[in-house]
């Protein structure tokens, strides 16, 4: 049978527990992250043939790797290369939240939205376009009510959907961005172990940032000389 | 008029106009979403007056004064 990763993330409080625990039926490995004091949770699901192990990724606000949270977060997607990313957005609080995802859209995640707390943001009167969300980013986007287990059928299916389907959603900044982004990563490029394991649009982005971690990498392989020529 | 985060009142807003400092302390304000343009409420403080509490993009963020000194806002 089939076997594919499957990551959970999210802010810290949008349910990722409850989706976690809606998904595995609760039976899950615990244990810690190599070496850190931070809780890794798996478990599995079975659907559709299709068996799932699913990883409960730290709840965290940003991938800058500025906590270790987020720096597992972050190792994880970037060098485990999961199948599926599922993205747990809190419909509520959906600007703040949404911040994350643009962040796992850089890392060149294969994700699916899971819109949870629907029911939340309607009692707020909000509105959400889910179809016009989708199409906008470029990745599927399930609306979920955890707490009641609405939305986990159809989230299973995109999953299994996604997984079958890879990677197809990008971002694009501005033009000028964009061409510093192509010379940065034509220097990466040359390095074929440093882009074989981290994508080299990703690495060029966080360069521009000025990424201590990604910083720290690029010093070790020695490309700093080049990329000061462009970066200055 | 510029103003810094730290001087305004609770109930009263501004836009961000800037964000002074750098390197991982900016970041993080970035990070937790107060870029320019952004509007931003104080809704209280402290007693003593640190930390406040703001109202930013549909959330409330706390933060220390002396991280809000750094936030420039324009009037609305």
């Amino acid at each position: 049978m089939k076997e594919i990763e499957v990551a959970l993330i999210g802010n810290p409080n949008v349910g990722k527990s409850l989706i976690f625990n809606n998904l595995t039926g609760g039976r899950a490995h615990v244990g810690n992250w190599p070496g850190k004091t931070v809780e890794k949770k798996e478990g599995r699901c079975i659907h559709k043939g299709v068996t799932m192990r699913i990883i409960d990724l730290p709840g965290v606000y940003s991938l800058t790797a500025a906590s270790i949270d987020e720096l597992i977060a972050r190792n994880y997607i970037v060098e485990e290369r999961p199948d599926v990313v599922v993205d747990i957005v809190d419909a509520s609080n959906l600007e703040r939240n949404l911040y994350l995802t643009l962040q796992l859209l850089e890392l060149e995640a294969n994700l699916v939205i899971a819109l949870n707390k629907s029911d939340i943001a309607e009692g707020l009167g909000y509105e959400i376009d889910v179809k016009g969300l989708s199409e906008l980013l470029g990745v599927p986007v399930v609306p979920t009510i955890a707490t009641v287990k609405v939305g986990m059928e159809e989230l299973k299916d995109a999953i299994v959907e996604a997984s079958k389907r890879g990677v197809k959603a990008r971002v694009r900044y501005r033009e000028d961005i964009e061409e510093l982004i192509e010379r940065i990563g034509n220097i990466l490029k040359r390095d074929e172990n440093l882009t074989k394991k981290y994508p080299a649009r990703w690495l060029a982005i966080k360069i521009i940032e000025g990424d201590k971690e990604v910083m720290r990498l690029i010093e070790e392989r020695g490309l700093m000389g080049e990329l000061r020529e462009v970066i200055g | 008029m510029e103003r810094r985060l730290s001087e305004l009142n609770p109930g009263e807003s501004g836009i961000i106009s800037r964000i002074e400092g750098r390197g991982e302390e900016r970041r993080k304000l970035l990070d937790m979403g107060l870029v320019r343009g952004t509007r931003i409420t104080v809704v209280r403080r402290a007693p003593l007056g640190d930390p406040i509490e703001l109202l930013v993009k549909g959330y409330n963020l706390s933060l220390r004064l002396d991280e809000a000194e750094g936030v420039y806002v324009k009037p609305v």
